[in-house]
């Protein structure tokens, strides 16, 4: 397999892909929402509970290729626990860093291991979607709830 | 035949990809590459011979209008219609199905009819009818597909009766590759006198297809998926219908006399031609049908059912690996799923080794949700396709598995 290919497939991605900690639904949960990629299938819903101002739970179920199926459980491994105030940073960066356009480097932007694989997408355009599927959506949710 | 020779005419295949393969070009269920004569066509006309048709009295408009008048006589020809009256030029085969369901079906409508399609239809021949649906209370039947891909023919004679006003139907389907028996339908919906709406994009440029015998009563297609240019295609029509029905489009090019109170139109087929045609995609349009012509169609026959077969038993023997639908009826086009890694991962792995495929739903949610997947890989052959690019999809499909395993 050819280097270009292991950046975007690393150990991180495939195990993470893998996992079912975060797959599931939760029987109580305060916002609960779809990321859908209708160019391609992929779809995912997405469950969140919020408690003393923090994400306190998270879980995603549906189906979707390794990629996008890793970025959703590193969303819930990542978001678990961040307060509401600080939730929205961390989406804006993980958006960042797999944005091909960004100034920035990956490694500028983050040094969590879990994180920075997924930086490999701004080599594949045509994945980029994959990998910010579920936070592009919650972004959106994000500022939904902002407005509301 | 030698497809060598056949391939040589693409010059797209003369170059590397990006990252340094040879293309191997599985994706012509979407769209096929271009010979040189076509792209030849379209560069001639803009760079030599550039003007509008039908209304100048000088060179090159005169050229241009009796080239266009020829592309159509070569269309009838191509489909075995009876007169060049039967042929529009449209923007390709979405464009088709929405000029009909908007000129000829919507004016007839009223609550409680019926239009029938099949389960296995492209979008393209489904959401226009469903829109129609919901504007005028018509009901949309839906003709089941079987495990086979197969259409369930004994329930559209069930189902068939003066109340469905259209049958709209895939020629053959783009996902599985089935082709459907269009004559055995237009026998069953004469007897209801349901017109009946052929949808061929997924044929031409492996069929001869001929509208006489499948006597149907309209027939599209876009060129792009039988090497021609992109935003072409034609709507054929009886000349009876083409004749009562209402102009696809209104404006230009369409009218005899026009005043502020009233116009009236010209003759079939101008009269469903308004506006400037893409007069560069008639002319690749042309060009295509041209070479399509000088390949025999025997070979072509031989060489893509051998292609598909060879690809169908290669591909069997990977394990895990399902083919969607049955090996009967089978246009060179196969969709198939492997256990355990998304369509789409799949593609990118595939990429890297030159090979496009197509990963998703291929337009057509409704017959994926039938077949009970989220996503496939297709791959679709074309006359420039040999067994190497099989072998050697086969082998990234197996270096892919071994990959995720
Ligand atoms: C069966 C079928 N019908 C209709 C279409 C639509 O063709 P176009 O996008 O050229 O209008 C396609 C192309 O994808 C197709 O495969």
């Amino acid at each position: 397999m050819n280097e270009r290919l292991k950046s975007l497939y690393q150990t991180v991605i495939l195990q993470k892909s893998r996992e079912d900690k975060y797959v599931g639904k939760l029987n109580d949960f305060s916002l609960e929402f779809r990321a859908y990629n209708p160019m391609c299938g992929d779809q995912f819903d997405l469950q969140i509970l919020i408690e003393d101002n923090s994400f306190k739970c998270l879980k995603y179920s549906g189906s979707g290729c390794s990629i996008s199926r890793a970025s959703a459980a590193v969303l819930c491994e990542h978001l678990q626990g961040v307060e509401l105030d600080t939730v929205r940073q961390k989406v804006e960066l993980f958006l960042e860093l797999v944005d091909a356009d960004s100034d920035k480097q990956p490694e500028e932007l983050t040094d969590d291991e879990n994180l920075l694989a997924f930086a490999a997408a701004r080599e594949f355009p045509e994945r980029k979607t994959c990998a910010d599927l579920s936070w592009k959506e919650l972004l959106n949710q994000l500022d939904t709830l902002n407005q509301s | 035949m030698d497809i060598d020779q056949v391939k040589s005419q693409f010059p797209i295949f003369r170059q590397k990809t990006p990252t340094g393969k040879d293309l191997i070009y599985l994706d012509n269920a979407a769209t096929s590459q271009k010979p040189q004569s076509v792209i030849d066509a379209i560069t001639n006309y803009y760079s030599k011979e550039y003007s509008t048709v039908g209304r100048g009295a000088y060179w090159p408009a005169n050229v241009n209008t009796v080239k266009i008048n020829q592309v159509r006589s070569k269309v009838k020809n191509f489909l075995n219609a009876q007169s060049e009256k039967e042929i529009v030029f449209t923007a390709g085969a979405t464009d088709g199905i929405n000029k009909i369901a908007r000129s000829f079906l919507a004016p007839k409508l009223k609550s409680g009819d019926v239009i029938m399609i099949s389960q296995v239809e492209h979008h393209a021949n489904l959401i226009p009818w469903q829109e129609l649906c919901k504007a005028y209370g018509t009901e949309l039947l839906v003709i089941p597909v079987l495990e086979s891909g197969h259409l369930d023919y004994e329930w559209i004679k069930q189902n068939l009766s003066e109340r469905v006003k259209l049958l709209a139907l895939s020629a053959c389907s783009n996902v599985l590759g089935i082709k459907n028996d269009i004559k055995r339908i237009t026998t069953m919906a004469e007897v209801t006198q349901t017109p009946v709406l052929v949808d061929a994009a997924q044929v031409l440029s492996h069929n001869r297809v001929d509208v006489q015998e499948w006597n149907c009563d309209f027939l599209v297609f876009s060129a792009h998926k039988m090497f021609g240019p992109t935003g072409v295609g034609v709507v054929y029509g009886k000349q009876s219908l083409f004749n009562e029905m209402k102009p696809f489009n209104y404006g230009g090019g369409i009218v005899k006399e026009v005043t502020f109170e009233a116009s009236n139109y010209q003759d079939i087929p101008h009269k469903h031609e308004a506006g400037t045609p893409n007069i560069a995609g008639v002319l690749g349009l042309g060009a295509a049908i041209e070479f399509i012509k000088q390949l025999s169609q025997n070979e072509t026959d031989t060489h893509l059912e051998e292609l598909t077969n060879y690809a169908l038993s290669s591909l069997k023997a990977i394990n895990g690996l399902k083919i969607m639908g049955g090996e009967q009826d089978k246009a060179p086009v196969i969709s198939f799923t492997i256990d355990g890694i998304h369509p789409h991962d799949i593609s990118t792995f595939l990429n890297e080794e030159g090979i496009c495929v197509r990963a998703g739903h291929h337009c057509a949610q409704p017959l994926l949700q039938r077949f009970e997947v989220p996503a496939s890989v297709r791959v679709s052959f074309a006359i420039y396709n040999t067994k190497s690019d099989i072998d050697k999809l086969v082998m990234a499909l197996l270096k892919t598995q071994a990959f995720f395993s």
